[in-house]
């Protein structure tokens, strides 16, 4: 099986909500707790659920803007906000237990929840932020739940679920090469109608998506983020581990060798210190170590002139 | 204890040290220090034991094969046991800052005393003297040494860092806040890197205060036993400090018992 990927041309859609309904009717997820609702509170939005969330995998956002003068002055530039299953997935990289993964066949970014461990490392790793977490039954934290691409219904010869049920023709989906080529006709087409800002996102970010999408309107009008990266703090994340264990290794056997080199250390146990004379004495020999309580006049190189190999040091230096 | 080197005294002075010891061997008695009290070594205890708890626990998701080799149920119970023994960790030192509260301020007051010369010099010789302590006989120190002061401030520090952290990314996990991307993830970040000090600190502080390396040998009595040291012991270690006690007639010295070690009452 090629690369696949989605299509999602904006020129096209109508906002009809008909694939979110589709993933939740495929996926089995409740709506919010409202009802079909999640709050009948405006939110400064008009995309409802507000955002995704645990239990809401895909949304069509309403992005409200001034348009041009030979334009309606007021615009609605509609967006997918979902999983872009990202072929260079930060989520993918920073998951400790391999919970998100690629599908191999398709590119698609999915994930097992019952493997998730709850740590939602996933969400600081993601520029799209995307990854949410939602109660699994038998499992008292919260795991991931996001789009994973309807990879079953790929390899059952079908599209994804709100690919099915896109009325107007805005979700295609097929070979990742041809869902380019396809979006790269559809831009084409809208700057000759002259929507000059009119682009294809998705062929290069973050090493290609699976999910293509025309912006009539531009990157940022459509929400979608300009120049994704993954944050640098992740990649340090991923070295912390193995530097971290390499460290303290190295730190353990600096001081298994210092034990080592200790081995034999006379233990000073047999100092007592004589108040009336002031006088620190060996027990054993009786003899006075040191005559009051002043501070040492010693250079470092007298101290270390006590060690064999540097006595000559005490020697040489008259300090 | 500073460098054994013989000092030739007057032999009035020398007769009186002579009649010292033979009197202090006849005796069957020893001196000791009280270093540290009750409450110092069950604050010290718990979170030793909490922060190793931490460690432990906290590798089943610091080390992805650990965590795909145990699978979800036992990371889970990990990051329980992680969250419980984190609270401890952070609980106890407030509350034994709260129950004693000049205790506290008697620690932060002598690990910030101004360095004299023989705490430079201590610290000087410090990395050499890891190695060759053998030979080596370092400066008399006070009630801490310089390196120590260094080594607790450090310790403090990210025990603070790994305490605040890990209650900001428990409060993120579980939704009483929300982080957003990049500052959770540099909330994580931190707490990585105070794992990492942990461990290279860690270490070290067990080597030398468990008394693992030759002439601490006996040192993990001040924390995990009765928190008293021979007068030899406590020379060797803090000479300056000894001494003082002595000046003062502190009753942080007491007799014992020579074989036993038991305090002999007054």
């Amino acid at each position: 099986m090629t690369e696949k990927a989605m299509l999602f041309d904006t020129a096209r859609c109508t906002a009809c909500k008909g694939c979110q309904v589709a993933c939740k009717c495929w996926n089995n997820l409740p709506s919010g707790d409202g009802g079909c609702a999640d709050s009948m509170d405006f939110k400064g939005v008009y995309q409802n659920p507000a955002d995704i969330n645990g239990t809401t995998r895909l949304i069509m956002t309403f992005n409200e803007f001034e348009a041009p003068e030979s334009q309606k002055r007021m615009g609605w530039a509609f967006g997918r906000r979902s999983c872009q299953h990202c072929t260079d997935a930060g989520c993918v990289q920073i998951c400790p237990a391999g919970a998100l993964f690629r599908d191999e066949e398709t590119g698609m970014i999915t994930h097992d929840a019952n493997k998730c461990v709850g740590c939602q490392y996933c969400s600081t790793a993601c520029p799209y932020d995307v990854p949410r977490y939602d109660k699994l039954a038998g499992r008292p934290d919260p795991v991931i739940n996001k789009c994973y691409g309807c990879v079953d219904r790929i390899h059952n010869g079908m599209a994804p679920a709100c690919v099915t049920t896109c009325q107007p023709g805005a979700l295609q989906f097929g070979d990742r090469d041809e869902m380019i080529r396809l979006a790269h006709e559809a831009v084409d087409r809208l700057q000759a109608k002259g929507f000059t800002d009119a682009c294809v996102y998705g062929e290069e970010e973050m090493g290609g998506l699976h999910v293509i999408q025309v912006l009539k309107y531009g990157i940022e009008d459509h929400g979608q983020v300009a120049n994704p990266k993954k944050s640098v703090l992740n990649t340090v994340h991923d070295y912390t581990a193995p530097v971290v264990g390499g460290i303290a290794g190295l730190v353990f056997l600096g001081l298994a060798g210092m034990t080592a080199l200790s081995a034999g250390a006379e233990k000073h146990d047999q100092v007592i210190y004589n108040p009336e004379t002031t006088d620190t004495l060996d027990m054993n020999t009786g003899a006075v170590l040191k005559h009051g309580d002043g501070q040492g006049t010693k250079s470092f190189k007298q101290y270390m002139s006590q060690v064999p190999i540097f006595k000559k040091w005490g020697e040489d230096d008259h300090e | 204890m500073s460098s054994h080197e013989n000092i030739t005294v007057y032999p009035e002075q020398a007769q009186k040290n002579a009649e010292f010891i033979k009197e202090r061997k006849e005796s069957g008695k020893q001196l000791r220090v009280q270093r540290t009290t009750k409450q110092a070594r069950i604050t010290h205890g718990t979170v030793a034991i909490s922060c190793i708890l931490l460690a432990i626990s906290g590798l089943f998701v610091f080390v992805p094969p650990l965590t795909k080799a145990v699978g979800p149920d036992v990371v889970f119970v990990m990051r329980m046991v992680h969250r419980v023994v984190g609270l401890i960790f952070c609980l106890v030192p407030i509350i034994s800052l709260i129950m004693a509260p000049k205790g506290a301020l008697h620690i932060l007051k002598k690990n910030l005393v101004k360095w004299d010369h023989d705490d430079v010099m201590w610290m000087k010789l410090f990395l050499p003297y890891l190695f060759t302590c053998k030979w080596l006989h370092m400066p008399d120190a006070s009630e801490t040494k310089s390196g120590q002061r260094v080594s607790d401030g450090m310790i403090i520090l990210v025990a603070i860092l790994m305490g605040v952290t890990g209650l900001v990314l428990t409060a993120n996990v579980v939704g009483i806040i929300t982080l957003g991307i990049t500052s959770h993830a540099v909330w994580l970040f931190l707490h990585d890197l105070g794992f990492f000090a942990i461990c290279v600190l860690g270490m070290a502080h067990i080597l030398l205060g468990g008394g693992i390396i030759g002439p601490y040998r006996g040192m993990h009595r001040v924390m995990f036993g009765d928190g008293s040291l021979s007068e030899g012991e406590a020379m060797y270690h803090w000479a300056h400090w000894v001494r003082k006690l002595h000046k003062e007639g502190s009753d942080e010295l007491y007799w014992a018992d020579a074989k036993t070690t038991k305090r002999i009452e007054d």
